[in-house]
């Protein structure tokens, strides 16, 4: 244990799928200590495993699981574990956070993380037992939905308490947003990750530990949780989340004009009436649940009362799930959309791009160039709620108009000749803030590494702080993205829920860090660490060949006045905010690190590896 | 009888495991929620969260069945107390245990008890949502009745 950081349990699982072994390897120690931990370390192992241009869905794509020093600690929220990828969706660099219990559970079977490699040729799942881990048949598995998957695993591996991850139906069959499912309702959500895990034929991984963690400080953490379980629950935030959950939002996203709409056609919902969190309380909420060593307990469990999964429970659905799957597709009917939300769980794909990909659907239908005949007899208008739960399905099953929209919004539009009805960026569908609303969200979705994201740098709150009417105009809003960012980029790599961030300021964080590490990391260091990160994350991508012309919005952002609501009239600056951006990120005109900045951050070797790209 | 005794509200667990991690960091300095003496299990498919916790029965099997009489009790609080030396790690007191709360310490091999924290039980302390409370014996009725008259009232909500 001497040669680990505290916090670190020294191990991580290397697995080749194609060779069928599993091996363990000591945590590069050096590595955590350069790139702190899950989203920073994913980030660096991601770029040297991988080569220019890896088949995100081949053999030599790789999915690249970790926690940190904090996980499985009383560090509250943080339950987090990463997995790191290059994204069958966006083709970009790309990384995707669960929360729940898996992240502890793997700290205590011993475990840091686990890199997949290879391809099995055979249906398999891993099962990590405490200190050891083997490979075992999923034949008996392939084709089952995700919470079948979890519920058989537990059943025959004889113990109701082992957390797992699994894929449904869809990131069998390479749906390219496939999400990798955990703890029955948490998800890796984002980017396909599911879908990589379906090309390898890993079917599951199963955990289970009783071991410790062993902290530098066990009392003064004891401490430090005390006094955030006492801020959070004072904190006016964190009381609204406790309450209705991420659904909070939805009145002040709506009320402010910047709730996605229609397919972003507008930022204004006229019936958002059913869908905010008090009246989702009241009517629909039955529970309330938390993940590990978090007292927020922001899930909320929901009935299923339509279509095939009638009378199932779902933990949600979550305020981007709403946005998307709701208003962005017209619907206000809040049971549509949990019945939407439990076939995306259930079989296991993301539901925000989902309810992106199908709105793309539903305007293109209303445009004329998707006809009846394409959607199989669906009257595919916007707010037929019953046509987005059927869509949802052959998504699920790649049936018809359902395969083309598996392939992403970018590829579907470009498919059917209307590549500019896709709201995406990077091939990655964009979150529910309509930027045009709240434009520092548009830098936000433009620079995001992984593509369309609103986690990467979420301005929103900020950009609305003091005069609401500051969200409208691009001006320090660069400055605004690359502060949130650095921080948000800590927080990842911490492994720490993003709802912390309410309480726990970058000095709180980083005591959470010394009492677990033992090691003192000063806010300056800290923020170069972040930085450090992020550029890593920008030479992935430049080394693809991506550049300034990929970091743009959706047309209408730029070109159209917002057309009705709070924020009518509006477009996004992009250009100007854009140049401010890259100014402060030391980047050149054209969106590329400069190697004097990447020197001084000890990323040479990854920039000289980046250069020389042909752009696409 | 005027003893207090660990009451569940089972329905207002959220699963955060708060309570585990503080029996294991107050009774071993550790970050394991192995070693707590409680543990909240999830019922996966129904969403449901149950703390299962010594109840401090008063006629405890967990004391009556052990061939080595090496579990007694604390007169003061009913918290249990294990004599390590003389336990044989037969685990008669897991088998026996009505709620299925104790489990055995895989460095120590010996039994894990709940001593109720000398009378300030910490799970209770820094339960976030109130579901675990430590309630004089001759009360431990009043907030489950609570709980019921409000449902069959038709109201939502339960103990407050």
């Amino acid at each position: 244990m001497s040669n680990t950081i505290s916090g670190l349990t020294g191990s991580m699982l290397r697995v080749d799928l194609t060779g069928s072994r599993v091996e363990r390897v000591e945590t590069p120690r050096d590595l955590f200590e350069r790139f702190i931990g899950a989203r920073g370390v994913g980030a660096y192992m991601l770029f040297h495993e991988l080569q220019r241009h890896t088949d995100p869905l081949g053999p030599a794509g790789k999915l690249i699981f970790l926690t940190s020093p904090l996980v499985g600690t009383m560090a509250p929220g943080a339950n987090k574990i990463t997995v790191s990828f290059r994204s069958p969706l966006s083709e970009t660099y790309s990384f995707s956070l669960c929360g729940g219990h898996l992240a502890p559970e793997l700290k205590f079977a011993g475990f840091d993380g686990i890199v997949v490699e290879g391809k099995s040729d055979r249906p398999v799942y891993l099962w990590v037992d405490n200190g050891t881990a083997t490979l075992l048949d999923a034949g008996h598995l392939w084709g089952k939905q995700t919470h079948d998957t979890e519920d058989a695993i537990r059943e025959e591996l004889g113990d109701q308490e082992i957390r797992v991850a699994s894929i449904g139906p869809a990131g069998e069959k390479l749906v390219r947003y496939a999400c990798i499912q955990a703890d029955y309702h948490r998800e890796f959500g984002r980017g396909g990750g599911g879908a990589v895990m379906g090309s390898k034929n890993l079917k599951a991984v199963a955990v289970r530990g009783t071991g410790s963690v062993e902290v530098a400080d066990s009392a003064a953490l004891a401490e430090i949780a005390e006094r955030v379980y006492a801020d959070l629950a004072e904190h006016p935030k964190a009381r609204l989340r406790r309450r209705f959950g991420t659904p909070e939002m939805v009145e002040g996203t709506n009320k402010f004009g910047f709730w996605a709409t229609r397919n972003f056609t507008t930022g204004y919902f006229e019936k958002a009436d059913r869908l905010t969190g008090p009246e989702l309380k009241a009517k629909i909420f039955i529970g309330d649940n938390s993940c590990y060593s978090c007292p927020v307990a922001c899930g909320k469990v929901s009935p299923v009362t339509r279509g095939q999964f009638a009378g199932k429970l779902i933990e949600g659905a979550e305020f981007e799930t709403i946005g998307l799957l709701g208003p962005n597709c017209g619907v206000s009917d809040p049971e549509a959309v949990i019945a939407a939300t439990a076939v995306c769980d259930a079989y296991g794909f993301d539901t925000m791009s989902a309810g992106a990909a199908i709105s793309f659907a539903m305007e293109a239908y209303e445009q004329g160039v998707i006809s009846r005949e394409d959607t199989g007899g669906l009257d595919l208008r916007f707010g037929n709620g019953e046509a987005l739960i059927a869509v949802a399905q052959k998504i699920a099953d790649r049936d018809g108009l359902g395969d083309i929209l598996a392939e992403g919004s970018r590829r579907a539009a470009g498919q059917f000749g209307v590549p500019h009805l896709a709201m995406q960026v990077k091939g990655q569908e964009l979150a529910t803030y309509e930027p045009r609303g709240v434009v520092g969200m548009g830098l936000s979705y433009a620079i995001s590494p992984k593509g369309g994201h609103h986690m990467i740098a979420p301005t929103m709150g900020l950009e609305m702080a003091g005069d609401p009417a500051n969200r409208l105009v691009g001006d320090g809003k660069a400055r605004m993205v690359k502060d949130t960012q650095l921080i948000m980029t800590i927080v990842d790599s911490l492994a720490m829920c993003s709802s912390m961030r309410f309480v726990l300021g970058l000095e709180a964080i980083l005591s959470l860090y010394r009492v677990v590490t033992g090691i003192t990391l000063e806010q300056e260091e800290a923020l170069l660490i972040a930085e450090r990160i992020d550029n890593l994350e920008r030479l992935f991508n430049v080394r693809e060949g991506l550049t300034r012309k990929d970091d743009t919005l959706p047309r209408r952002f730029l070109k159209d006045a917002m057309p009705t609501g709070p924020s009518k009239g509006n477009t996004v600056p992009l250009d100007q905010m854009l140049d401010e951006y890259y100014e402060l990120m030391g980047w050149d005109p054209e969106g590329v690190p400069r190697a004097e900045r990447m020197r001084e951050l000890g990323l040479q070797a990854e920039w000289e590896a980046a250069q020389g790209t042909p752009g696409r | 009888m005027k003893h207090k005794v660990l009451v569940v509200y089972a329905h207002k667990c959220t699963g955060c495991r708060i309570c585990e991690q503080w029996c294991a960091q107050t009774h071993h300095g550790e970050m394991n929620p192995a070693k707590a003496r409680l543990a909240v299990h999830r019922v996966h498919d129904r969403q449901i969260n149950v703390p299962v916790t010594c109840s401090q029965c008063i006629k405890a099997p967990c004391i009556d069945v052990c061939p080595s009489q090496c579990i007694s009790r604390n007169e003061d609080t009913f918290g249990l107390i294990l004599d390590a030396d003389e336990c044989i790690a037969c685990r008669m007191c897991v088998d026996s245990c009505v709620r299925g709360c104790i489990k055995m310490d895989a460095d120590t091999e010996i039994p894990l008890l709940c001593d109720l924290c000398n009378g300030d039980p910490q799970c209770v302390k820094h339960c976030p949502e109130g579901a675990l409370q430590y309630v004089p014996f001759d009360q431990v009725d009043r907030g489950f009745r609570q709980y019921h008259a409000l449902r069959l009232a038709g109201e939502k909500g339960g103990a407050q």
